[in-house]
């Protein structure tokens, strides 16, 4: 046996042992969602979705033919994807072995979320990467900045820069931006973006907003239709979807919430600690922080991560109906509400958060930070004084996509939500569950 | 309450002393080092009266400028002397401490620090520039804001080829010259930006003719004298004298050179390049020297923004026109790592090694500074093609790694002279 075909042996087996660790881990996960109770009806296309990504390992559900677009971040506009007839496909991993691959790549400090692209990228094995006609990087982190050169060297990829400030000049610039996006789009997709395309994708997008801010109002009733782990499926299940699809699966959901609601029908008759999840995206298949919440007898109750509602949260406001109009809308909706906090002054993420806990009546915020998400980390001093003012606890866990955490994270948020439970008045509290 | 304010005080104290006796020992040992020197004198002169808290509570700059990206021409012109904070200091971290995550890197930290510093200049009415480079000058700035300091953010587009990328840089430098002189209330004249163009150009110029002259000579001055040097045109409030002080420092070398023409060199030369080593953390040159090796050259931003020597044909045109000159010659060479790819940096060290006398890398890492990590795959694969061993070194100010960092510079300078000797004897 000559070397070259030993080595090709080596990694075809490297290759199935990546396969099959990563369908195992994804497989898991989809099984943990499925055994917790209280699922909704008409949740299963959103696991099929997610299953046919990372368990069966298929590109996405589409007509043949149809081109997809990469997005690292929810500020690279959806409506302009499928204004250029291409789907758009959200290309943050939350997936173990694939952060594994990525750490012989990225530097030891990268984020895991980096390091999972990284990795994904380079076996070459994810038909979901492989397939994309073109990847959009927004740059908001160091990270991002660099992998975006790094994957420049792999396949085609667009550098979008997000401004640090949301002033007027910032937004003009971040208009021309998008207008560059648009080019390279159209010579990606080889079809012309025009009004009728563009306002077809301003439909498509708003289907699924209109649908999710039911799904929101629902959620928010108080007891619970949902739990947070079914609905952290559902917004990830987004990033395979096309938005039609994705809001047509979202109705059926929302149809099943309203007879819960009609019904009385909730997912625990248990006062539950109505817990806040935010800080570092949570992506498939790494929802053990949900899970374990919700194991320990907490209730996520609203998620402000960018995978979650943020994503899809605010509408695009159209003043302007022209072409330019459009594009405006989408600069101002991508920059002005965002709570990202890439944005130097991001003061507009702790009135978000006052937001949501108020609307969800919530007694306690997570504040997740990735290792390594060093932006996230600088504003959790800030919005832990400023919730202490409130009176509402916060805890920072910090993780990455490794599970050998798990015990130590078990603890510190069972003991956060006994605290919840204690602050509660002595009628509300619920017995301490001991098995699962 | 009395114990409270004690306890308060010593603290404080504590942290001054541990600031203050790291620059003393760093102006002592490079003072030791080169005794012959006199001329070395004014520059370890200016960064005690810099770093002298005593000294720096009769400094109340106007104009503060975060790290070195910021072309200081345009400062200069309208009407500010520029108030550098390049971090450095192991000492000052300690008055940050609080107000950042763990995990962000030693330079911001600092930088954080030095304003905070209880005894420190006077920073009440200054106005900050921050240049956006990374998360964590992005989040600094905000924190002063919430200070309550007047800044003014200068955000990097980090594609360089992109088509608005140099226009959006050209408006921010036009904003924080308005803000500068509205500080100073003076007006940009056409007059005082080919002055300060010429001034800064000359500076330049000056140091350019110290490295070279000074290369690979550190038997007239050690390698940490030169980089102290060429760091301290960021501790002067006076960049006229101290270019007339490097000129009369440049001949003084000159001439030490003619006297002794040969220099028996025995030690391999390396390239120290990566995050820059800021004055008074000056632990990795010091201890490449202990260690047997010689620094031939620095590759890091400041170096390659050093180089820029402004020719006659940008002095030509409107007040605009240079304005829009100077601010596109420094985003197009800047060399920090807040670009997707770093080309400019790349093309610096891609010339120094084409000289063909650099015979290993010291690739220095900041703990926190990831971009520095992310781009070491592109260099290497740079030396590889040149034959040149990269030793990555990963530190942060502290100064308990020292040893642990000495056991591995010793190995790398081992392997660097044993493969001088292969060489020697391939070509016998």
């Amino acid at each position: 046996m000559n070397i070259q075909t030993s080595q090709m042996l080596r990694q075809e087996r490297q290759n199935k042992r990546f396969t099959d660790k990563q369908t195992q881990t994804a497989a898991k996960y989809l099984r943990r969602l499925i055994e917790l109770p209280g699922e909704p009806e008409g949740i299963e296309p959103f696991y099929y979705a997610l299953g046919r990504i990372y368990v069966k390992m298929q590109g996405l559900d589409l007509p043949q033919g149809t081109k997809t677009v990469g997005t690292y971040c929810v500020m690279a506009p959806q409506e302009l994807i499928y204004a250029a007839g291409a789907v758009p496909v959200k290309l943050c991993s939350g997936n173990y072995t694939a952060f594994s691959i990525g750490e012989d790549i990225a530097p030891r400090d990268a984020c895991p979320l980096v390091k999972a692209v990284a990795g994904f990228k380079q076996t070459g094995l994810m038909p979901v990467y492989e397939d994309c006609s073109l990847m959009v990087v927004p740059v908001t982190c160091d990270c991002k900045k660099k992998v975006a050169g790094m994957l420049g060297e792999m396949c085609d990829v667009m550098t979008m820069h997000v401004p640090a400030t949301r002033g007027d000049d910032e937004i003009d610039e971040f208009v021309s931006q998008l207008y560059t996006f648009a080019e390279r789009l159209e010579q990606a997709t080889g079809n012309r973006i025009t009004y009728k395309t563009l306002a077809d994708g301003f439909a498509k997008v708003g289907y699924a907003q209109r649908e999710l801010s039911e799904f929101i109002r629902l959620k928010k009733q108080n007891p619970y239709l949902i739990r947070g782990s079914h609905t952290m499926a559902i917004m990830n299940a987004a990033a395979y979807m096309p938005a039609d699809r994705w809001a047509a699966a979202l109705n059926r959901v929302n149809v099943s919430l309203r007879r819960r609601a009609a019904a009385g029908q909730t997912v625990t008759t248990k006062k539950l600690p109505r817990i806040l999840l935010t800080g570092s995206p949570i992506v498939f298949p790494n929802l053990k922080i949900p899970l374990l919440i919700e194991e320990m007898g907490g209730i996520v109750a609203a998620d402000e991560t960018c995978m979650g509602e943020r994503g899809m949260y605010d509408p695009p406001v159209i003043t302007d109906d022209s072409f330019d109009g459009m594009i405006r809308a989408l600069a101002n909706r991508s920059l002005r509400p965002c709570p990202c906090p890439t944005f130097a002054d991001n003061s507009q993420r702790l009135y978000r958060l006052k937001q949501l806990i108020a609307d969800n009546h919530i007694q306690g915020v997570i504040y997740h930070v990735l290792r390594g998400c060093l932006v996230y980390d600088f504003e959790y001093k800030r919005i832990e004084e400023e919730l202490g003012k409130l009176g509402i606890p916060v805890i920072r866990l910090e993780s990455d996509y490794n599970e050998e955490d798990v015990e130590q994270l078990r603890i510190r948020i069972e003991a956060f939500i006994e605290l919840i439970k204690l602050r509660q008045a002595p009628e509300k509290r619920t017995e301490v569950r001991t098995a699962f | 309450m009395r114990k409270e304010i004690a306890n308060i005080h010593s603290s404080v104290q504590r942290k001054a002393v541990t600031y203050q006796s790291e620059y003393i020992d760093t102006l002592n040992r490079l003072l030791g080092e080169n005794e012959h020197l006199g001329e070395l004198k004014f520059f370890l002169d200016t960064a005690y009266l810099w770093s002298n808290e005593k000294a720096k509570n009769h400094h109340k700059p106007e104009a503060v400028i975060l790290g070195t990206g910021i072309p200081e021409e345009l400062v200069i012109a309208a009407g500010a002397q520029p108030y550098w904070l390049t971090g450095g200091s192991f000492g000052s971290l300690a008055w940050s401490d609080d107000i950042v995550p763990r995990d962000t890197d030693p330079v911001s930290r600092s930088i954080l620090g030095y304003i905070c510093q209880p005894c420190g200049a006077d920073f009440s009415d200054s106005l900050f520039i921050v240049p956006l480079s990374s998360d964590a000058m992005r989040k600094i700035a905000f924190e002063l804001k919430v200070q309550g300091r007047s800044i003014v953010t200068i955000d990097i587009p980090p594609q360089r080829d992109d088509k608005n990328a140099k226009v959006i840089w050209q408006r921010q430098m036009q904003s924080m010259m308005r803000a500068v002189s509205q500080r100073t209330g003076v007006r940009v004249t056409r007059r005082a930006v080919l002055s300060a163009v010429q001034r800064v150009s000359r500076s330049r110029k000056a140091l350019k003719d110290f490295l070279d002259v000074s290369r690979g000579r550190s038997d007239i001055i050690t390698d940490s004298a030169r980089l102290f040097v060429a760091g301290s045109y960021y501790l002067t409030d006076n960049i006229d004298s101290w270019t007339f002080r490097l000129q009369a420092l440049t001949q003084r070398i000159y001439h030490l050179r003619m006297q002794m023409p040969f220099a028996r060199n025995d030690r391999p030369c390396v390239l120290l390049m990566g995050s820059p080593v800021v004055f008074p953390n000056y632990k990795i040159p010091f201890l490449i020297r202990e260690t047997g090796l010689e620094v031939l050259d620095f590759a890091d931003q400041t170096a390659v923004k050093n180089s820029l020597i402004c020719g006659t044909d940008m002095f030509i045109g409107s007040k605009a026109r240079l304005i829009k000159t100077i601010s596109s010659v420094s985003y197009m060479n800047d060399a920090s790592p807040a670009f997707v790819n770093n080309l400019s940096l790349y093309r610096y060290v891609s010339a120094l090694v084409q000289r063909g006398d650099i015979e290993g890398v010291v690739y220095h890492v900041l703990k926190g500074q990831i971009e520095y990590d992310f781009e070491l795959e592109r260099f290497e694969r740079l030396f590889s093609a040149y034959g040149i061993p990269v030793f990555r070194l990963e530190t942060d100010y502290q100064y308990q790694d020292v040893e642990q960092l000495r056991i591995r510079l010793e190995a790398f300078s081992e392997m660097l002279v044993h493969n001088r000797c292969r060489e020697v004897k391939k070509a016998l």
